[in-house]
């Protein structure tokens, strides 16, 4: 038994070690970026020693026994003295684990409550020019399979809110990843739309179950600007596996910019579109009986984009909503969950598609190819129950396409070079 | 006990002679041929009959395991779709559980104790018969939902509102909720079954603190059973009417709180696993202490530490909720009680070892088992405590580090235990020993195969990979450990063939063996003390007890130096096992139908009721037959001289 034995039972204990060195894994949980991941793995690390220690006791008790006192002739009649038990050892070694085990609950549960807090520090940020006092709050919102990040610089009050279906207009809508500012807690509030879903950004802190009809408020906190990857966590259906995220952390410049830009509606350059969509606006707010007086204006066809405001008007209106283009006809998604991801800046995103796919090659240039695909047959592209729980085959022509990839290239301007380099998975 | 001695009479003295109920029908007899097996109420052909079928059952989860394991071999893997996926890794996640390990468990559970306490046979014999064909029953009618548009998808926990008709329309959730309160019934019937057994017949001078561990163990978990199987019977049964009566218990846009579920399902699941972990605690508890030619160290602690853990299991459940929001004091609370039921367990592994210091150690394929627990258990306990610290798990829960954790538990404390129990009992239950040499190889292909599937899991989850993902993206670091991992399910499923290999094997040399004695090991308990493999009948007469470790006092006393000598040889001082008199339970149909009738109810509530007739007049039919039916059949031969004048007739 003994040597041959020995490198096998080091298995698990190597692995523990080696698991702290690996430098290429996004998701490591050994390698804090923040004062609440921090927390865990200070309280994790010499916990995890205290067992490694009562390990090697235990399993070199084995061992020596297994050499000492084995006998090889099974035929031999010898007996051992027979110690029936010690009681004043046995309640040795029932006092010396649960006193071990008492210090390591006061660290524990200092930190649980440490972890607890879920208010996060006021910060100032510019919101259409006006300075707002805000305590950073994001509603986190999980549905099948991506995630919504909502921003409410006022505040967000869940007085009578029921379910995430309920939750009031937000000033930034994002899917798929979260913009921070660096260095300031930021409060989530966990809650889904559907099935339960568990939200996860390992540098930054554990992980929190988005449950329908529940609220979860917690913290997280990015040391430095950065880019810290997630994965929905609790089993959640088909593409649980292909549902993941990305924290993007900024600078407090980068953040108002990032606000800036994301407050604003989209407006299209071409003023053919401008005047097409300020008459689409107007019909649409029309009492019924009542017309128009004044001449319907021929939709805009003379460059891509705005061929593709037009069609992402008429053919992605049930779902999708770009504000400042169909703001005025979306009445939600027509999915179980009720929403599909917010595109109004989406070329601002990185990833797409639940944060599967990238939006942007590592030079900096969109990754059209992969949209495109994306849009000819999405249910190709990523496991889904469509129409109901995920994006149909629309059965867009090539030529849509070409129109749609154009305008969402247009929707926004690309995150910076270092935040497209390091959304990478190397 | 007294079971044992005299024919069953009703309390008026009137004997117990009764109509036939079924009319033309006769009641089944006899020993011999492949019927006897179907309508026996012997606890050991019941028990053997638990273990062949949850073996069966544990192939099957092992299969899923591969598919699960070849799935994740390299990134972007396609073997298996999304869907297939999460059907595969629930169905292994319920076969293993519900109809591998648990009735491994009442396998041995079944066999032994009754022999381990000097009875004749379980208290209610054809319950406990009952509880064989409802509980394979139920495994079938679960593993026909492959064939009938596809297994449960929702993971082994279904959490709601994930399986709810809207995101699981297949049946195969209806055939989860439906097939475990099948098998739930089993496990109800079985463990009323034993708890009575053991309390109510035991052999003369067997006092509860004179029971060998293992039947210690096994009544501990018994009524672990009987509190924790209606808590997710209840669960299952509200599931059941949201998917097939369109209620509402778990339909958050009616109000209601998906926690609800969770917390039915782990006030079950949490004492399942101590349901599980303690039948192989207290195997290894009689395989060390033989083996170490000691008796077991501290008896009543290992006793008390059993029982603590028993009550203390079901204050930890909502461990396994520590992020689904349920506030920062019930998660402190459960914190601290889940570190704390680490005191009982620690205390069981430092008392095997204290009862392997000085003694002189035989590393049969049994003991080396046993020790593979201690090691391998004792990880996962240590990696236990490191969920228990509750902030800790919000960076460890559903991921891979807990897959190994489990595993570590599971496999490493449950499933090795019940392999040593089976090359320590397989010379008492079929007359002949498996290969020691085949079963050493057995082992350390075991281990090995153990350490290098789960061993790296836990890096795996610390590196972040998710549970429960059909497959993960390249460059996040999980490629190397997923490939060693997957090496590892291979070498672990030889070593599964190995065994079952070595059952063959054995089988065939031992036809030209002389047959091993009653008592190949130089074991404790009463089992031993009778012929192997155990007559029908168990024992020509009660034993009459007179301390812990009855079999080996008898065999050896200690002198005035302390220094053991041996009394007797167990050839000359075991029972024969030609008892004659011995009054055995008759055979009976009804368990039988009832368990063919109550999956048919189980289809009739999917597809359509009117496959629910036949069910119901099968279960109806047989509680009625069964009613009527006298314990013992009046018109058999008993070969009880006080009996009725019936001739030794010959059975047919």
């Amino acid at each position: 038994m003994p040597g041959r034995f020995r490198p096998l039972i080091a298995v698990p204990l190597l692995a523990l070690v080696l698991a702290g060195c690996a430098d290429d894994a996004e998701l490591d949980t050994l390698q804090p970026q923040g004062p609440f991941s921090r927390a865990i793995d200070d309280l994790l690390n010499p916990v995890l020693i205290v067992a490694g220690i009562v390990f090697v006791l235990v399993l070199g008790a084995s061992f020596y026994m297994a050499v000492k006192y084995r006998v090889r002739n099974d035929a031999e009649d010898e007996w051992p003295e027979q110690t029936h038990g010690n009681t004043r050892l046995e309640i040795l070694w029932t006092l010396i684990p649960a006193v071990i085990l008492a210090v390591i609950a006061v660290f524990s549960t200092a930190t649980l409550f440490f972890l607890n807090d879920e208010q996060a520090n006021a910060i100032t940020v510019e919101v259409g020019g006006e300075p707002v006092s805000w305590e950073p709050e994001v509603v986190v919102v999980g549905q099948q399979w991506w995630w919504e990040y909502r921003y409410y610089f006022d505040g967000v009050d869940l007085e009578g809110v029921q379910t995430a279906q309920d939750l009031p207009p937000a000033d930034i809508v994002t899917a798929t990843q979260m913009v921070i500012p660096a260095g300031q807690e930021i409060e989530l509030i966990t809650t889904s739309r559907d099935v339960i879903h568990s939200h996860w950004i390992p540098a930054l802190n554990g992980k929190r179950d988005a449950v329908p009809g529940r609220f979860q408020p917690w913290l997280i906190e990015a040391d430095d600007p950065g880019v810290y990857f997630g994965q929905c966590t609790e089993f959640c259906g088909l593409s649980h596996s292909r549902m993941r995220m990305q924290v993007i952390a900024l600078d407090e410049a980068g953040f108002q910019a990032w606000v800036d830009a994301q407050t604003a509606p989209y407006a299209p350059e071409s003023e053919d579109a401008q005047a097409w969509l300020a008459q689409q606006r107007a019909l649409t707010a029309l009492a019924e009986g009542e017309e128009l007086d004044e001449e319907p204006l021929p939709a805009p066809s003379a460059t891509a984009v705005e061929r593709g405001i037009v069609t992402f008007r008429q053919a992605c209106s049930s779902c999708h909503l770009v504000d400042g283009v169909n703001d005025d006809i979306y009445t939600g998604a027509t999915v179980v969950s009720g929403a599909a991801p917010v595109l109004t800046h989406f070329a601002s995103r990185t990833t797409y598609a639940g944060g599967i796919f990238h939006l942007y090659e590592p030079d900096g240039s969109m990754d059209e190819n992969t949209l495109e695909a994306w849009l000819r047959n999405p249910p190709a592209m990523k496991d889904m129950y469509a129409p109901t729980r995920g994006m149909p085959n629309l059965g867009l022509t090539e030529a849509q396409i070409d129109d749609l990839v154009a305008f969402l290239a247009d929707t926004g301007t690309p995150p910076s070079d270092w935040a497209i380099a390091e959304s990478e998975v190397e | 006990m007294a079971i044992s001695e005299f024919p069953l009479e009703l309390e008026s003295g009137r004997p117990a002679v009764a109509e036939r109920p079924l009319g033309a029908l006769t009641r089944p007899r006899g020993s011999q041929g492949w019927t006897s097996w179907l309508f026996t109420v012997d606890h050991k052909r019941i028990g053997i009959m638990y273990g062949a079928a949850a073996l069966f059952f544990f192939v099957i989860g092992g299969i899923e395991a591969l598919l699960i394991r070849t799935q994740l071999v390299q990134p972007d893997g396609n073997l298996l779709s999304g869907d297939a996926y999460n059907q595969v890794f629930t169905m292994h996640g319920v076969t293993m559980i519900f109809l591998g390990a648990m009735p491994l468990g009442a396998a041995f559970a079944n066999y032994l104790i009754p022999l381990q306490i000097g009875a004749r046979d379980v208290a209610f014999p054809r319950m406990n018969a009952l509880s064989f064909w409802v509980f394979l029953a139920g495994g079938i009618f679960i593993n026909t939902s492959w064939f009938l548009g596809g297994g449960a998808d929702g993971g082994w926990f279904a959490y709601a509102p994930n399986t709810g008709l809207v995101f699981s329309p297949s049946h195969g959730m209806d055939f989860y909720a439906i097939g475990l309160q099948i098998t739930g019934i089993a496990s109800l019937v079985s463990a009323i079954n034993l708890i009575v057994t053991v309390l109510n017949m035991r052999a003369p001078g067997m006092t509860l603190f004179r029971m060998p561990v293992f039947t210690w163990m096994m009544l501990v978990t018994q009524f672990l059973l009987l509190f924790a199987i209606p808590v997710i019977t209840v669960a299952l049964f509200l599931l059941m009417f949201d998917r097939l009566y369109d209620a509402n218990f778990f339909n958050v846009e009616m109000g209601a709180d998906p926690l609800l579920w969770q917390h039915l399902f782990w006030i079950f699941g949490h004492p399942e696993v101590y349901i599980l972990i303690l039948p192989s605690f207290g195997i290894i508890s009689e395989i060390i202490p033989t083996f170490s030619r000691k008796p077991i160290f501290g008896y009543t602690f290992m006793v008390f530490s059993g029982i603590a853990i028993g009550f203390m299991g079901w204050g930890v459940w909502a461990h396994h909720m520590f992020v689904s929001g349920i506030g920062p004091v019930s998660v402190a609370a459960f914190s601290l009680s889940t570190m704390f039921i680490a005191v009982p367990t620690g205390v069981k592994i430092l008392n095997w070892l204290a009862t392997m210091w000085g003694g002189r150690l035989r590393f049969t394929t049994a003991m080396l088992f046993s020790v593979g627990v201690v090691s391998m258990f004792t990880i996962g306990g240590l990696s236990g405590v490191t969920h228990a610290l509750a902030p800790a798990d919000t960076q460890q829960t559903d991921t891979y580090y807990i897959v190994a954790h489990f595993h570590y538990v599971i496999f490493g404390g449950i499933i090795l235990g019940l392999f040593g129990g089976f090359y320590f009992w397989w010379p008492k239950v079929f007359g002949h020993k498996l290969s020691e040499r085949l079963g050493k190889i057995n082992f350390w292909v075991m281990i090995v195969g153990f350490n290098l599937t789960f061993g790296p899991m836990h890096i795996l989850g610390l590196q972040g990979m998710s549970r429960r993902i059909d497959t993960y993206a390249q460059g996040y670091g999980f490629e190397f450990w997923n490939l060693v991992a997957t090496i590892g399910s291979y070498i672990l499923g030889v070593a599964v063939l190995l065994f079952l290999v070595n059952v063959f094997s054995s089988w065939k040399r031992s036809k030209h063996e002389a047959p091993v004695g009653p008592d190949p090991w130089d074991a404790r308990s009463l089992e031993w003390s009778i012929p192997s493999p155990t007559p029908e009948h168990n024992f020509d007469e009660t034993p009459v007890v007179h301390g812990l470790d009855e079999w080996w006092h008898r065999k050896y006393g200690v002198d005035e130096d302390g220094k053991v000598v041996r009394l007797a040889h167990p050839e000359e001082i075991a029972q024969k096992g030609d008892g004659t008199g011995v009054h055995l339970p008759s055979p009976s149909y009804f368990p039988l139908l009832i368990g063919i009738g109550l999956p048919l109810i189980g289809y009739g509530l999917i597809f359509s009721l009117w496959f629910a007739v036949p069910g119901a007049l099968l279960v109806l039919g047989g509680i009625y037959g069964w009613v009527f039916e006298p314990p013992d059949d009046p018109d058999a031969p008993h070969g009880h001289e006080d009996h009725h004048d019936v001739e030794e007739a010959p059975v047919g």
